[in-house]
């Protein structure tokens, strides 16, 4: 449902004229990368840091335009779909959320209902059971009238799932929801890490949502993804289930470490 | 302050007694005094003058030295002055000048008696005491004329206006209670509406000047670009208080004329001016200064 | 579970009841007593009622010019708040103000060799000219508007205008300087409905900006990719929060001159009643910020009377140790 097809993309640097071609002249950081998310998937896009991961979360949610190929959403070209269809669809958690104002965590929450409002309308009943079930599914409901300031990292996390629920809540017809996460766990601990995993299970396998996230931690791809995409210097490496993917040669070459350091942290001995 | 400005008199004092010679070069900061020293006779020892000096028209040849808030000292120096004319508050040029061993003569900025005690302590200390005398007293002939012609008669309340935006009743600035422009309006026979604010001036909001409620409102301006036209359309401004008397009345005055802002020998002209649209019916005959009344 | 938004309602309506609450009371009080049965008789003609008049010509237009300053530079305090995603920016971060004083400063100064420019104009056209440089400037490397381009360039800006105001200063005569200098300080004795009338429609505008911006700014405060990710069109809400806020500002200080601290003292104040949200944040804002300057104002009218007190004193007196405290608090 979610599909990227060769997309490539560069950051802007100084723009040239005339001379070398503008394709060997800068560096694509996502070269060519061509990728499927399928109904109840739950694909986790695996790279070092630097390999590209954000930034192909960030094609892939319509946020960036690529310099070519396409990114899909169902049948349509998501960088020429308007943007508030597109967050009915498909919600984005960022790897961090930093607030500049005090929001209670009611108040985050409600945010996702923004595509589902018009310009002057105001949450109403349904709004806000979306907002209490998300706050539920999230097990932080106890949270609600808390400054979301004043939160731990995990708590912080579950919050901004609960809001991205709240946005998914109500998806016109039965178009499948698509959840994004980059990095759900990168600066957590061990238990929230748990947390967020357990989470990100119970809504693929309770809710059927698919989920695409990315992460470079292995035990995490190993835990809840149904495919991996194996990312290295902005290509894809290797596709395919956590068992034929998590290999001791494939996750040396794309961490760029030997097999035998990367054997103890891989499914497959082989 | 006083005493700093007495001990530079004193300095002064002792300097000039020291060289005991006719200054031949000097450089004025003062526009007032500049035009003293025209009036007096010592134009030919004007060796330069400030930057906003414009009278006599014969300044304008002479060299420009800063003025009040920019003194430029080495062009100042460069002119080789033996006497600066200097305002008292310029504390840092006094000092320069002190140990440049300059001389100088302090002009203090103050009420109109100020201008003819001026005048003669100039006279005495450039050497030219007689002549100045008799600049002195012919000023303080013409203010007794002025003010003998007006004594007995109904004294307005006056809003002597000096600044105010163009086009609009906001920004208004009003003489008050103390200074050279409170002197002449006095002098001039008017009773000045803010005289209990002790000082040189306050911002007249529409409400003090609906509350104060004065008779007469003259405004007076530089010459520099007023237009009859200018005037007429500026004057009519004040409609938009119809309840102070003297827009009811028609007694707005709008003078552009130089005269009223230096603080100079050409004081006693001034006053007359103002006199004149205060108290028209007394100057209906014998002598009379010119004046410029709007209308 | 009531919705956030009911809950920070009567707050709204309270800071609404204020401002009007000041606007009726502001024009009671002065440095003049005034009977108010002489303000309403109809035996008196109005051409010789002071006391009608000096409430109708004086007092009522004070209060309104105030109302309607004071509620423009809290509310484009709010936006540019939310839009730079950082509480400490004000309306004047941006150099709209340095711009309006630098028009308002050549009025002044070369007002008598050009009587048909007037100050208020003047100070809109600088307005005018200072949010152009800014937004080319943060225009000129992004797709949308970088708040970090805009920053500098706003803060540049405002040196760079400063010294051309210096400049400018230095070119004028000891009268003009001191009304120029004055002009700087605030001034709200407007005379007469003119100027109000002016700045309404310019006003307007940017308060229909802000009445659309009031959710998406939510969103943006929460960065703009958040906010595009939950379906906010980023560029076209941060384009109509910059040019809206900046017309607000440019419209109250060709008014009021650049009165301080109204743009970050109301907006603070009122998000430690109401929280965040910026459909309750925006309008309390306003109207709180309106019944503030009132206030201001009518100290500064009766502090010193019959001297007048530059109402950009007041503000600041009471604005600048409440920014220090607030920033302490912060950290």
């Amino acid at each position: 449902m979610l599909e990227a097809v060769d997309v490539r993309f560069g950051y802007a640097r100084t723009p040239r004229t005339g001379g070398s071609d503008p394709e060997s002249a800068r560096p694509f950081v996502i070269d060519g990368v061509t990728l499927r998310v399928g109904r109840g998937e739950v694909v986790g896009v695996l790279g070092p840091n630097g390999s590209g991961k954000t930034t192909l979360l960030g094609l892939m949610a319509g946020a960036l335009r690529p310099a070519s190929g396409r990114v899909q959403l169902d049948a349509a070209d998501v960088s020429h779909m308007p943007r508030r269809q597109v967050a009915r669809r498909l919600a984005v958690v960022p790897q961090e959320t930093a607030l500049a104002f005090d929001y209670t965590v009611l108040e985050m929450v409600l945010m996702g209902r923004y595509p589902h409002l018009g310009t002057f309308e105001v949450e109403g009943p349904g709004d806000l059971a979306a907002a209490r079930a998300a706050l539920e599914a999230t097990g932080t409901a106890t949270l609600a009238d808390r400054p979301f300031r004043t939160l731990s990292g995990g708590e912080k996390q579950r919050v901004v799932i609960a809001s991205a629920l709240a946005q998914l809540d109500g998806a016109p017809g039965d178009a499948p929801a698509l959840l994004l996460l980059d990095e759900p766990t990168a600066s957590l601990d061990l238990r929230y890490q748990l947390e967020v995993a357990a989470l990100i299970t119970r809504l693929h396998e309770s809710r059927g949502i698919t989920i695409l996230l990315s992460t470079h931690d292995l035990r995490l791809a190993a835990t809840v993804c149904t495919d991996i995409v194996l990312l290295s210097r902005g290509r894809v490496l290797a596709h395919g289930r956590p068992q034929d993917v998590l290999t001791p040669a494939l996750v040396g070459q794309v961490f760029e470490v030997d097999e035998g350091q990367a054997r103890p942290f891989c499914l497959s001995p082989a | 302050m006083k005493v700093r400005t007495c001990i530079t008199l004193i300095a002064v004092a002792v300097l000039a007694a020291a060289q005991n010679a006719k200054p031949s070069r000097i450089v004025s900061l003062v526009p007032a005094v500049t035009e003293m020293l025209y009036a007096i006779g010592a134009a030919g020892e004007v060796a330069g003058v400030s930057s906003y000096d414009s009278f006599p028209p014969e300044v304008a040849s002479k060299p420009r030295v800063g003025a009040l808030l920019d003194p430029d000292f080495e062009r100042i120096l460069s002119l080789k002055p033996d006497l600066v004319i200097v305002y008292s508050t310029q504390h840092d040029l006094i000092d320069r000048l002190e140990r440049a061993r300059v001389p100088m003569f302090v002009d203090e900025h103050a009420g109109l008696a100020d201008i003819t005690a001026t005048i003669r302590r100039l006279g005495r200390r450039i050497r030219r005491a007689e002549r100045a005398d008799q600049v002195a007293a012919s000023i303080e002939r013409e203010l007794a004329d002025i003010r003998r012609r007006v004594a007995g008669r109904p004294r307005p309340k006056t809003a002597l206006i000096f600044g105010r935006e163009p086009g609009s009743l906001r920004s208004i600035y009003a003489s008050a209670g103390v200074g050279f422009m409170h002197d002449m309006l006095e002098a001039a026979g008017g009773t000045d509406v803010f005289g209990d604010v002790m000082r040189q001036s306050l911002q007249a909001t529409t409400e003090v000047l609906l509350a104060r409620a004065p008779d007469v409102i003259l405004e007076v301006h530089a010459a520099e670009g007023w237009t009859p036209e200018r005037v007429a359309s500026e004057r009519d401004v004040w409609r938009g208080l119809p309840g102070v008397p003297a827009v009811k009345t028609g007694r707005v005055y709008l003078v552009a004329d130089d005269r009223i802002s230096v603080p100079g020998p050409r004081v006693a002209d001034a006053v007359r001016v103002l006199a004149r649209l205060l108290h028209p019916g007394a100057f209906d005959k014998g002598p009379g200064g010119t004046s410029t009344k709007p209308r | 579970m009531t919705s956030p938004l009911r809950r920070g309602a009567p707050a709204v309506l309270l800071c609404f009841v204020a401002m009007v609450a000041a606007v009726l009371a502001a024009p009671l009080i002065g440095s003049t007593p005034i009977s108010f049965g002489r303000v309403f008789s109809r035996t008196i003609p109005f051409a010789d009622n002071v006391d009608a008049q000096i409430f109708f010509i004086a007092r009522l237009p004070r209060a309104v010019a105030a109302a309607l300053v004071g509620g423009a530079l809290a509310a484009a305090g709010v936006v540019f708040q939310g839009l730079l995603r950082n509480p400490l920016a004000t309306p004047y971060t941006l150099g709209v103000s340095a711009g309006a004083a630098l028009g308002a400063m050549i009025a002044i100064t070369f007002g008598s060799a050009l009587p048909m420019i007037g100050v208020a104009p003047a100070s809109l056209a600088g307005a005018a000219l200072a949010v152009g440089v800014v937004y080319m400037l943060a225009r000129a490397r992004h797709r949308g508007l970088s708040t970090t381009v805009l920053l500098l360039a706003g803060v540049t800006l405002n040196s760079f205008f400063s010294a051309l105001i210096l400049f400018v200063q230095y070119l004028a005569g000891p009268g003009d300087l001191f009304r120029a200098l004055r002009w700087l300080m605030g001034d709200l004795d407007v005379a007469s409905y003119e100027p109000i009338v002016a700045a309404l429609p310019f006003v307007a505008l940017a308060f229909a900006g802000f009445a659309w911006l009031a959710r998406p700014l939510n969103l943006l405060s929460i960065g703009a990719e958040a906010a595009g990710a939950r379906g906010v069109d980023v560029e076209r809400a941060q384009r109509v929060a910059f040019f809206s806020a900046s017309l607000a500002t440019g419209a109250a200080v060709s008014v009021g001159g650049p009165i301080g601290f109204i743009g970050i003292i109301v907006p603070h104040l009122v998000r430690l009643v109401v929280g965040a949200d910026h459909r309750l944040v925006l309008p309390a804002s306003t109207f709180f910020g309106a019944a503030f300057l009132v206030g201001c104002d009518a100290v500064a009218r009766i502090a010193l009377a019959p001297l007048e007190l530059p109402v950009g004193i007041v503000t600041a007196v009471i604005g600048g140790p409440f920014f220090l405290w607030m920033l302490l608090r912060r950290s």
